[in-house]
C-alpha cells in the first residue's frame, strides 16, 4: 500500500514562486509587460508630445536639435486646411457610427429574438470578417463600386442608368466603406449586452400589455445603452482615425486627419506637424469619446450599485 | 504494572484522537473570525461544524486543509503540529462546496489526479481508482467528464477523489448544498454510512441543522467565531448550553422570569429548581408544552393558527404578551384545537425546561 | 384583454423594418467578401463582374512574385512573434490582474488595457518618432514589439474574464489532492486557460499578421509585412491578383474561425 509520503519536505523555490503567482501575490509577475508597455508605448507617447512643441530637424531618419516651440501648434491651428481636414474626419467618423448603430442594432435584435442556429449564423457572419484584412475588404468595395464594378454593371443591365456613376473616389464611397468595415465592431458588444438579457423580461412586458415595438423601446432599448455606448466609442475611435478606407476608397486627394499624418510621416517628413497633428487626433478623439462615455453614463445610472 | 497499564490506557487515548484544534484564532484584517476554538475529535468520529452565514465554520474549515493559517493557536493531526505543513501535503482530503471537479478531466482522471501528484506507480493507480469508483458506486463512469454527471453523482466523485488517497481527517464543506431537497436526505444518510464504513473521522461544516442532527456524532455550533457547545446531537437538542443554542436548534419557547430561594416559578405554577440568580430566560421546547380544555389553572390563551404537518400538529397560541408555540402529535380520536379556541396551557415536564441568565 | 388592431398593424411595420435593416446589415456583411471571391477566379486579366470563365491561375500567381511571398512571410513571423510575446507577458499579467491582493490592480488593469484605446496611428507614429530619437531604425522587432503593446489589451481581457469565472476551489482541491504550486499550474490552472489563451492567440496573431495602423510606420524598410504590400498592390493594379490574396485571406479568416469555434466555441468568443 502506498500511502500519502511524509510531509513536509521542504517546498522547491520554482513551487514558493508559483504559489506567489497563483495566489496574487505581488506585482512582479506583471513587471516584464509593464515595462515593455512603457518603453514602448509611454515613452514614445511623451516623446509625441515633446516633439509636438518643438523645433527639430530630421536627417538619416534620425532627430537632431531640438528645441521647445508652440509655432507649429499654432501653424496647424490657424490654417484652414486642417480645420476643415479635421472637420471632414469628425463628420465621417460620426456618420459613421451612426450608420453603424443603425443598421448594426438591427442586427442585434435579430439576434435576441433568433434561435440557435439564427444566432450563430449572425455571429459567424459578424466575426469572419474581423479575421480579414481592412484593405481586402476595402478592395472589395473598389470592386463593388468601380466604374465598370458590379453596382454600375447592375444598374447599366436593368436599364436604370445610361452611363456608369461615379461612387469610387467620392465621400460616399469612403462612407460606405467605413460603415461595411466597422460593422462588426458595433454588433459584437450589442450582442454580448443583449446575450446576457433575462428572456423573462420581454415575457413579463408583453404580459404587462406591450407590444412588440413598446418592449423594444422601452425595455430592449434602455437596457443595450452598456453595449450601445461601447459599440459608439469603438466605431468612431477607428474610423475618426484610419487612412486605409480613405486612401483606397477616396483616391489621392480625399484627405482626412489620418491620411494626412500618413502622408506628413512618409513622404513630405513634416515630423514637427504630423506630431501636432497626432496629438489633435487623439485629443478630439478622447473628447467625443469622453462625450459617448457620458452620455451612455446617463442612460445606464441602473447599472450602478444602491446608492450611499 | 499498574504503571504501564496507565501508559498503555494514555497512548490508547493519544492514538485515538486524530484531529486536536487547540485555541485557534484568525482575523481578516480587524475583523476576528475565529476567537480561541477547540475541538478533539476522535478516530472514526463525524463531528459538524454548524452556525449560520459568518459564524466562522468555513474558516475553520479552511484552516484545518491549511488553505488559511491561523494566527494563534495549533491544529494537530496525530499529534503533529500540521500550521507549517504546506496543503499539499496535509493528509486532509477537502469535499467542496462546489465539489471543484476538474472540468477538463473524465471522473477516471479525476479521482486518479492526487495519486498522480503522489506519484504512486500507475498500476497501482489504477487498481485504486476502481477500488475507490466501486466505493461510491461509481462503476462505468470512469470516461464521463463531470459536466455529463448528475448532481449526485458529482458529489460521489468529489468524495471518491479525497478517498481514494487515504486521508487521516475528511473536510466537507457544505456538500449537499448543490442538491436538490430530495435528494439530500438520502444522500446524507448514504454518505454517512459510507464513512462510518470505511471508519474514516470527518467534519462537515453546514448552516442546516437538520443535516447536521442527521450525519453526526458531535455537533460543534458556531457563533461570531466562538463555538458555542461541542456534544452530540440529543445533547444539544435537549439540553442546549447557551440561549444561542437553544434557539439555533429546533423551536424554542422563552420565558423572562425572576429566580427567588434557587426556583424559577412558570407560568403554569409549577416549579423548577436552578443554579442561575436573578432576572433570567426559561426555555420550553413546543413538544413539552400542552393545550388543554381552558379550566382555572393560571396559563390562559387563545389559539391564533394551527397547521398540520403530517403526524404533527403545530400551534401558536397567544398567552397574554407572548406568542407560544406548542406541538402535539396528531392522534385520531381527539379534535385538534381550532383557531380561535381558548385553552389552558401546562409544561409536561419542568425538568425538560432550561434556565438561562437574561442576556 | 386584446390589443388595438391599429397597433398590432403598427407593431408589423415596426418589426418587418427592423428584420428587414438586420437582413440587409448581413448581407452587407458578406457580399463583399463573396464578391471577391468569385472575381478571384476570373480568367480577365481586368477586374470586371460577372466574371467570365473559371481559373486558379490567379492563386497560382500570387504565389510566383516574390515580392508578395516574402510579405507573407514577414507578416508571418510578425503574427507568430506578437502571439507568443502575448502568451508570456499576457498570463502571467492577467493573473496578477484578476488575483492580485494588493491595491492597484484595477490601475494595472486599466494600464495594460489602454494601448489598445491609442488609436493606431497614434502609437505608430510615436513609435516611430521616439525609435528615431535613439537611433533606432523600423525593423521586423520593432513592428512585432509596437503590435504587442497594441494588442496585448486582447489577450489580457480574454484571460482576465476566463481567470474571473474559474472557480478558485479548483486550484485549492489540486493543493489538498497533493499537487505543488506549480503542478498546479501546470495540471489545472493551464489546462483550463488553454481556451482562452488560443481565443487570444488567434485574435493577436491576426492582428500581428494584418495589422497596417502600426504596422506601416514601423516595418522595416525592406521587409514589408503583407498588408503594406497589398495596399500598394490595390493602388497600382488592377488585376484579380489582389483579389486572389483576398481569397487566401478569407481561407485562412475561415480556418481560424473554425479554429477559435471548436476551442471555446463561439459565444465565447464574445467576451
Amino acid at each position: 500500500m502506498v500511502a500519502i509520503p511524509a510531509p513536509p519536505d521542504r517546498q522547491k523555490p520554482v513551487d514558493w514562486l508559483m504559489d506567489k503567482l497563483l495566489s496574487g501575490q505581488g506585482v512582479w509577475p506583471a513587471v516584464p509587460a509593464i515595462l515593455i508597455l512603457v518603453i514602448v508605448a509611454v515613452i514614445p507617447f511623451v516623446m509625441l508630445l515633446s516633439l509636438g512643441f518643438s523645433d527639430f530637424s530630421v536627417s538619416r531618419g534620425q532627430i537632431i536639435d531640438q528645441t521647445f516651440s508652440m509655432r507649429h501648434l499654432g501653424n496647424v491651428l490657424t490654417d484652414p486646411l486642417y480645420w476643415t481636414t479635421f472637420q471632414r474626419s469628425m463628420s465621417l467618423a460620426l456618420s459613421t457610427t451612426a450608420i453603424c448603430l443603425l443598421l448594426g442594432y438591427p442586427v442585434a435584435y435579430l439576434f435576441l429574438i433568433g434561435g440557435r442556429w439564427t444566432r450563430r449564423a449572425i455571429l459567424i457572419v459578424t466575426i469572419a470578417p474581423l479575421l480579414t484584412s481592412g484593405i481586402v475588404r476595402t478592395y472589395a468595395w473598389l470592386v463593388i463600386l468601380g466604374g465598370r464594378g458590379v453596382l454600375n454593371n447592375a444598374l447599366l443591365g436593368m436599364g436604370l442608368i445610361d452611363q456608369p456613376l461615379r461612387i469610387v473616389n467620392t465621400h460616399w464611397a469612403v462612407l460606405i466603406g467605413m460603415v461595411q468595415i466597422h460593422l462588426p465592431v458595433m454588433i459584437l458588444p450589442l450582442i454580448a449586452v443583449m446575450s446576457r438579457h433575462d428572456r423573462s423580461l420581454e415575457e413579463a412586458s408583453a404580459n404587462l400589455g406591450a407590444s412588440r415595438m413598446g418592449t423594444l423601446r422601452h425595455v430592449i432599448l434602455p437596457l443595450s445603452a452598456p453595449g450601445i455606448g461601447t459599440g459608439a466609442a469603438l466605431v468612431f475611435t477607428l474610423s475618426y482615425t484610419t487612412f486605409v478606407v480613405p486612401q483606397l476608397l477616396g483616391g489621392g486627394n480625399y484627405l482626412n486627419a489620418a491620411t494626412m499624418i500618413y502622408e506628413q510621416v512618409v513622404y513630405s517628413l513634416e515630423w514637427s506637424k504630423a506630431s501636432v497633428m497626432s496629438l489633435l487626433l487623439m485629443a478630439s478623439c478622447l473628447v467625443v469619446l469622453v462625450g459617448i462615455a457620458l452620455v451612455t453614463n446617463h442612460f445606464t445610472r441602473w447599472t450602478r450599485g444602491r446608492q450611499g | 504494572m499498574t504503571l504501564a497499564r496507565d501508559l498503555s490506557l494514555a497512548s490508547a487515548a493519544d492514538a485515538a484522537q486524530v484531529l486536536r484544534i487547540d485555541k485557534v484564532s484568525k482575523r481578516f484584517g480587524t475583523f476576528t473570525v475565529l476567537d480561541d476554538c477547540s475541538i478533539d475529535v476522535s478516530e472514526g468520529e463525524i463531528v459538524t461544524l454548524l452556525g449560520s452565514s459568518g459564524c466562522g465554520k468555513t474558516t475553520l474549515l479552511r484552516c484545518i486543509a491549511g488553505f488559511l493559517t491561523p494566527e494563534k493557536g495549533a491544529i494537530l493531526i496525530d499529534g503533529r503540529n500540521t500550521i507549517p505543513v504546506p496543503v499539499n501535503r496535509r493528509p486532509v482530503g477537502v469535499v467542496f462546496q462546489s465539489y471543484a471537479l476538474f472540468p477538463h478531466l473524465t471522473v477516471e482522471g479525476n479521482v486518479a489526479y492526487g495519486l498522480k501528484m503522489h506519484g504512486v506507480p500507475r498500476r497501482e493507480i489504477a487498481r485504486r481508482v476502481a477500488d475507490a469508483l466501486a466505493s461510491v458506486s461509481l462503476r462505468g463512469f470512469e470516461t464521463r467528464y463531470p459536466s455529463q454527471l448528475s448532481g449526485g453523482q458529482q458529489q460521489r466523485v468529489a468524495i471518491a477523489r479525497v478517498l481514494v488517497l487515504e486521508p487521516r481527517v475528511l473536510l466537507l464543506d457544505e456538500p449537499f448544498n448543490a442538491l436538490d431537497a430530495k435528494l439530500r436526505g438520502t444522500m446524507q444518510v448514504e454518505l454517512r454510512e459510507l464513512i462510518k464504513r470505511l471508519g474514516m473521522t470527518a467534519i462537515f461544516v453546514t448552516h442546516d441543522q437538520e443535516e447536521a442532527l442527521t450525519l453526526s456524532d458531535r455537533i460543534a455550533v458556531m457563533r461570531g467565531g466562538r463555538i458555542e457547545q461541542v456534544a452530540p446531537p440529543d445533547e444539544i437538542f435537549d439540553r442546549p448550553a447557551t440561549a444561542y443554542v437553544a434557539d439555533f436548534i429546533g423551536l424554542s419557547n422563552f420565558i423572562p422570569a425572576e429566580v427567588r430561594d434557587g426556583k424559577v416559578t412558570l407560568p403554569d405554577g409549577q416549579t423548577l429548581a436552578t443554579e442561575a440568580q436573578g432576572p433570567v430566560r426559561v426555555m420550553i421546547r413546543p413538544h413539552n408544552l400542552r393545550a388543554i380544555p381552558q379550566g382555572p389553572g393560571p396559563w390562559q390563551g387563545q389559539v391564533r393558527f394551527q397547521r398540520n404537518v403530517g403526524p404533527l400538529i403545530e400551534y401558536t397560541i397567544t398567552a397574554g404578551q407572548s406568542d407560544m408555540h406548542v406541538v402535539a402529535l396528531r392522534r385520531d380520536r381527539i379534535r385538534p384545537w381550532g383557531e380561535g379556541d381558548a385553552v389552558s396551557l401546562e409544561v409536561i415536564d419542568p425538568e425538560f425546561c432550561k434556565v438561562y441568565p437574561e442576556a | 384583454m386584446r390589443l388595438p388592431d391599429r397597433l398590432a398593424i403598427g407593431d408589423l411595420l415596426g418589426t418587418a423594418t427592423i428584420v428587414a435593416l438586420g437582413l440587409f446589415a448581413l448581407f452587407l456583411l458578406v457580399a463583399p467578401s463573396v464578391i471577391v471571391l468569385i472575381i478571384s477566379f476570373d480568367t480577365r486579366a481586368f477586374v470586371s463582374f460577372p466574371p467570365q470563365g473559371f481559373t486558379f491561375d490567379w492563386y497560382l500567381r500570387v504565389f510566383e512574385q516574390r515580392v508578395l511571398v516574402e510579405a507573407m512571410l514577414n507578416s508571418l513571423q510578425v503574427g507568430i512573434t506578437v502571439t507568443l510575446l502575448c502568451i508570456i507577458l499576457g498570463v502571467p499579467t492577467a493573473l496578477v490582474c484578476v488575483r492580485g491582493q494588493f491595491r492597484g490592480t484595477t490601475a494595472l488593469s486599466i494600464f495594460v488595457l489602454i494601448p489598445h484605446m491609442v488609436p493606431g496611428i497614434v502609437l505608430g507614429v510615436a513609435v516611430l518618432f521616439a525609435a528615431a530619437a535613439i537611433g533606432v531604425s523600423p525593423s521586423i522587432g520593432l513592428q512585432s514589439i509596437s503590435i504587442t503593446v497594441f494588442v496585448l489589451a486582447v489577450m489580457v481581457r480574454t484571460l482576465m474574464s476566463r481567470l474571473q469565472r474559474m472557480d478558485p476551489a479548483l486550484e485549492e482541491a489540486a493543493a489538498n489532492l497533493g499537487a505543488s504550486p506549480f503542478q498546479t499550474l501546470r495540471t489545472v490552472t493551464f489546462p483550463l486557460l488553454m481556451p482562452a489563451i488560443l481565443a487570444g492567440a488567434v485574435f493577436t496573431f491576426i492582428e500581428g499578421f494584418d495589422n497596417i495602423s502600426v504596422a506601416i510606420f514601423t516595418h522595416g524598410f525592406r521587409d514589408r509585412p503583407l498588408p503594406v504590400e497589398l495596399l500598394a498592390l490595390v493602388q497600382t493594379t488592377n488585376t484579380p491578383l489582389v483579389a486572389a490574396v483576398s481569397g487566401v485571406q478569407i481561407v485562412l479568416a475561415i480556418v481560424a474561425l473554425i479554429l477559435v469555434a471548436s476551442s471555446i466555441g463561439l459565444d465565447g468568443v464574445n467576451d
